[in-house]
């Protein structure tokens, strides 16, 4: 600590190690509060499959599949004072019948719902940015984002399978999955069980039900 | 005009005495670790992770300010060096190297 540049780098040097400590702090304390997400109603309001290209000059036509669905979520308490965002999906499963155990499972749609600490990071406009950050304004913390409810929700992504089939395939569910991304700490998944205070995804799958056949119309495209 | 450059060069090295380097020591380790203590505390009690960052740089900064120039209250012991060239008090009477009487 003898001359200016010393004590620099000796502070500095502290300063890492409480920085290091305060976010190590700031992780732990997420698995103090409480997580107890529910899905209230994840329905399709309507299927169809239909024949269509993967892209403008392929000449293989695959079946997309079009799932229109209602969800209604609580999220809410996985926004806590170190959450960046939540990534929330919806994914289609259904078993391959003569795969053994296989399941097929493609995302239908997701959507990235960010906490107020985050909002200017969001890749919006900056019009609906700025309505974003006014919507949460003297807020650090926006549970009611978390309630989800999305009516008759398009999918935005069509699925089909590798073979190129999927009419008629049934057991198919809708199945709700989130992220919780931090700004310490580890990325967290839903979970299938209860680990302490965080509970598992109540609720999150929806009653299996089957892809229709083919319809005739192409899938529009450009 | 040395005499200008001199003190400049002084006040950037910013040398301190013995006793002034224990005491910024002992502040760097007290205040930065109570900085993070209340920012952690405040951030989680307002749950504010943005107040949090700013009460750790912001407290972060004052500690800098304060420890790093050489503030007088770090030279307020300076080691009193014996003159130069040795005065007419001092001898090199019993001074012994490698078991030999000098």
């Amino acid at each position: 600590m003898y001359s200016s540049i010393v004590r620099i780098q000796n502070t500095f040097g502290f300063f890492t190690t409480v920085a290091f400590c305060i976010a190590a702090l700031i992780a732990a304390s997420d698995f103090f509060s409480p997580r107890a997400p529910t899905v209230n109603s994840l329905k399709t309001t309507s299927v169809q499959v239909v024949r269509g290209r993967p892209h403008y000059y392929s000449t293989k036509k695959e079946e997309y599949a079009i799932i229109k669905f209602s969800l209604d979520a609580d999220l809410s308490d996985l926004f806590t004072w170190n959450t960046k965002q939540v990534f929330v999906y919806v994914t289609a499963e259904w078993p391959e019948i003569n795969g053994g155990n296989t399941t097929n499972k493609a995302v239908i749609w997701d959507s990235i719902i960010t906490s107020p600490s985050a909002d200017h990071l969001t890749n919006l406009g900056p019009a609906s940015k700025k309505k974003l950050i006014k919507s949460a304004k003297g807020k650090s913390i926006d549970k009611s984002r978390g309630k989800l409810s999305i009516k008759n929700q398009r999918p935005k992504y069509q699925i089909t399978h590798p073979t190129g089939k999927v009419a008629s395939k049934d057991g198919v569910q809708l199945k709700l999955h989130y992220n919780v991304q931090p700004w310490v700490g580890p990325l967290t998944w839903n979970q299938d069980k209860h680990i302490g205070l965080w509970k598992a995804l109540k609720n999150g799958v929806s009653k299996s039900f089957k892809f229709p056949a083919v319809k005739a119309k192409d899938i529009p495209r450009a | 005009m040395d005499q200008v450059l001199d003190r400049v060069r002084e006040g950037a090295e910013g040398q301190i005495d013995f006793e002034g380097q224990k005491l910024a020591e002992l502040i760097v380790n007290i205040s930065l670790s109570l900085v993070g203590a209340i920012a952690f505390i405040v951030g989680y009690l307002q749950q504010d992770i943005k107040l949090a960052l700013y009460i750790a740089l912001g407290g972060s900064a004052m500690v800098f300010v304060a420890v790093v120039p050489a503030w007088p209250f770090f030279k307020r012991n300076p080691v009193k060096w014996l003159p130069v060239g040795g005065g007419a008090q001092v001898q090199a009477a019993n001074l012994v190297v490698d078991e030999k009487a000098m």
